[in-house]
């Protein structure tokens, strides 16, 4: 019993001591965080990158569905005005969705600044083309779909083709009346221009023993636009479908 | 030493003989207890007790900081949280309290119902304590709506739109409720006066009640098999159990309520200490629709309940079954005043308990799990996992880009990635062929909302191609079999949607 006396107190000091220690350290694991910003003050861009564009654009901006942001190509040829424009008001294929506000989306004009900024100055390389003289980012340009059926032939089936003949590069046929009315001119113009380096396609200069000039691209397109028609709608496809069953 | 304990008691006799306080408490202290009433099972009731003193005090240094205004209580509460030091703890303890009183109230609840306590003479007590339970239930509901985030904006939405369903004076006690039509600046004053005044004025009469009478009645005895309650002996019997077997309230019997509500106090201290804090979430703005409001814990099996029930339910089971649970927990010592106490003799009480248990149990776990909402920036934020695209036709990767720009995603899970609130997608093309998904697609159906007006031909057939992608490894695609049994398609591959693709 004597021995028992001095220690519990003493044990009840050293505990107590160390709750203080713990209470007044900041190291309390239920202590909350930062409070999280309103949606429209999220102002980092690798956050709103995640938010609003990693699901189609992929993480890191590469790997996506969508144009690969990561390609230092498509940045110089875009350029920050395009990429914000495109950001803003969405991209006339209607599959890009528009961002803005002021065009029905859920962002504030500050935040679309800070993510073209960011897209351009994390994946941007200032100077990767001077000198190049790449073709414009858009078509200036009439397109001759003629001339743009035989470069297509020469240089674009050799991967696009349901028999392609780079077995390496087996892409997909890409005149398929579908595809086509789910991409816009643009989109085309801009795959050309860039490449999908991911999936191995060139950009502009590597697609032809020779880079391709703006009229080739332009020609292309043209050609590519030409392959558009109006397809049945999926009702008329299933019973005409039937009847050749 | 002996000096200094002289002058004490001379103040303490100064004070008692002027008062005459200090002698009844003394007495009410050391009444005398069946000595098997001096349980471990009998300390949740004081337990309740010394949580709501914590709460009160707690609550106190709370509402010296906190601004009870809809446009300041979000920042008094952020104040409180990062600029107050240890603020966040004590926000933590009385978030904490609420959830251990609620849980410790139900038990000894529970308990009293199943050792047969609320029989004769007790019937009042148990009626007080189902008064205490609203109480604190409305305690709970009201600080939930202080705490005002996304969570209390819309929970009170709910309790709103609730009220306002009660005939005649529905509308009227809604405008009571929120100081005008809708949740505005008076609201959240309204809530502060429930909240700090009138409710806890409420629940400490009650307590004040509840207590009295248990010192008046006694503690009830431990129940034992075969020993019936009956108006007419029990009195006498318990004034002789007491006398055979009792002992003294405190020491006896109170040293284990002191020790459990230690232990609750300090398992209050280690939640606040380890998991911090309630909230607050995202800011109480109706314009601010990212956000999937969800009620505080105790409040789940209802929010669930309220998800379940079919549309032409909500009202009839809204209005009627609160009366018949409130009026039957009221009534029960009424009408079952008498007779046998034990739980082994009372198998319906038994069952009922197990099965409210089990139903309450199961309602809070499908309301913290179903996910009833869809993920909403899934479509935007979750990219398809690369295996899901790689090896496709640019036509397939078109439709697979539709699939997150129609907000797909959002319902659809995809790689384990994605929205839960329809099926997953990742072997979609092993459980229907081409066909179905078209249809399911166009007109949906099966909780599906049809997307037949808000996709063209060339999106559905690209969605379609892609979704035909989408199979087990090694699987090969649903097929419709009845194709396979016409002679002229006996060669034909099934794969019915590539005639639809319109290939070049």
């Amino acid at each position: 019993m004597s021995g028992t006396t001095p220690t519990t107190p003493r044990i009840a000091l050293v505990l107590a001591g160390c709750m203080m220690l713990v209470l007044a350290g900041c190291r309390a694991p239920g202590k909350p965080g930062p409070a999280e910003p309103r949606p429209d003050r999220v102002m980092e861009f690798a956050k709103l990158y995640k938010q609003n564009c990693a699901a189609c654009h992929g993480e890191e901006g590469k790997r996506g569905l969508a144009v690969s942001l990561s390609n230092p190509v498509y940045i110089a040829i875009a350029g920050k005005e395009a990429v914000l424009n495109a950001t803003a008001k969405g991209g006339p294929g209607k599959l890009m969705p528009a961002f803005a506000k002021s065009y029905g989306g859920t962002l504030t004009d500050a935040q679309i600044e800070v993510l073209a900024d960011g897209i351009v100055r994390h994946w941007g390389q200032p100077q990767l083309l001077a000198g190049k003289n790449p073709p414009s980012y858009a078509a200036t340009l009439a397109g001759d779909a003629a001339a743009g059926n035989a470069a297509y032939t020469a240089y674009c089936t050799r991967c696009h083709a349901e028999e392609a003949i780079d077995k390496t590069h087996i892409a997909g046929p890409i005149t398929d009346a579908n595809y086509l009315a789910l991409i816009s001119d643009q989109g085309l113009r801009t795959a050309i221009l860039s490449g999908r380096p991911e999936e191995g396609m060139p950009d502009w200069r590597g697609i032809a023993p020779r880079p391709l000039t703006d009229r080739q691209v332009t020609d292309i397109v043209a050609w590519l636009a030409s392959l558009r028609k109006t397809p049945a709608s999926p009702n008329t496809a299933s019973s005409k479908e039937k009847s050749h069953e | 030493m002996k000096d200094l304990k002289q002058r004490g008691l001379r103040i303490f006799q100064w004070f008692e003989k002027r008062t005459g306080l200090l002698k009844p408490l003394e007495e009410m202290a050391r009444h005398p207890t069946p000595s098997s009433a001096a349980s471990w099972w009998y300390v949740f009731g004081s337990a309740a007790m010394v949580l709501l003193i914590m709460q009160v005090m707690t609550g106190i240094l709370l509402a010296l900081v906190y601004s009870p205004s809809a446009s300041n209580a979000y920042a008094s509460l952020q104040f409180i949280n990062h600029n107050l030091r240890l603020g966040w703890f004590l926000r933590a303890m009385h978030g904490w309290g609420s959830d251990f009183m609620i849980a410790i109230v139900l038990i000894h609840m529970m308990q009293v119902f199943l050792f047969g306590a609320y029989k004769y003479p007790r019937e009042l007590t148990w009626i007080a304590g189902v008064f205490l339970l609203l109480l604190t239930l409305g305690m709970a509901f009201t600080g939930q709506v202080l705490r005002f985030d996304q969570d209390a904006y819309w929970g009170l939405g709910i309790g709103a739109s609730v009220t306002s369903r009660i005939p005649f004076i529905g509308a009227p006690m809604v405008h009571l409720l929120l100081g005008g039509p809708i949740i505005g600046g008076a609201t959240l004053s309204r809530f502060f006066a429930l909240h700090v005044f009138l409710i806890p004025a409420l629940l400490l009469a009650f307590v004040g009640l509840h207590l009295l009478m248990v010192l008046r009645l006694g503690i009830n005895e431990w129940p034992m098999p075969g020993r019936l309650v009956r108006k007419s002996d029990y009195d006498r019997n318990y004034v002789a159990l007491t006398k055979s077997t009792g002992v003294p309230f405190v020491p006896d019997a109170a040293w284990k309520d002191a020790v459990f509500a230690a232990v609750i106090l300090l398992a209050v201290m280690a939640c606040a200490f380890f998991f911090g804090p309630f909230g607050p979430g995202g800011q109480p703005d109706p314009t601010i629709i990212q956000t999937v409001p969800r009620p505080d814990f105790f409040f789940l099996w209802l929010y669930a309940v309220l998800a379940f029930l079919p549309p032409e339910m909500e009202t009839p089971a809204l209005l009627i079954a609160p009366v018949a649970i409130v009026g039957g927990l009221l009534l029960l010592p009424l009408i079952a005043g008498e007779g046998e106490k034990h739980w082994s003799r009372r198998p319906v009480a038994v069952l009922m308990v197990t099965l409210i248990a089990v139903t309450l149990g199961t309602f809070t776990h499908l309301g913290l799990h179903t996910p009833w909402s869809p993920a909403m920036d899934s479509w935007s934020s979750d990219p398809v996992p690369a295996s899901f695209v790689e090896h496709r036709t640019p036509l397939e990767r078109r439709g697979a880009l539709l699939l997150q720009q129609k907000q797909c995603r959002n319902c659809h899970s995809i790689g384990g990635v994605g929205g839960r609130r329809g099926p997953a997608l990742d072997a979609v093309a092993t459980e229907m062929t081409g066909d179905q998904i078209v249809r399911q697609i166009l007109q949906g159906g099966g909780n599906m909302p049809a997307y037949g007006k808000a996709l063209s031909p060339e999106e559905t057939t690209a969605i379609t191609q892609y979704l035909r992608t989408l199979r087990g490894p090694g699987l090969r695609p649903a097929a419709d079999a009845s194709q396979g049994l016409q002679p002229q398609n006996a060669s034909h591959p099934v794969d019915s949607t590539k005639g639809a693709s319109g290939a070049p």
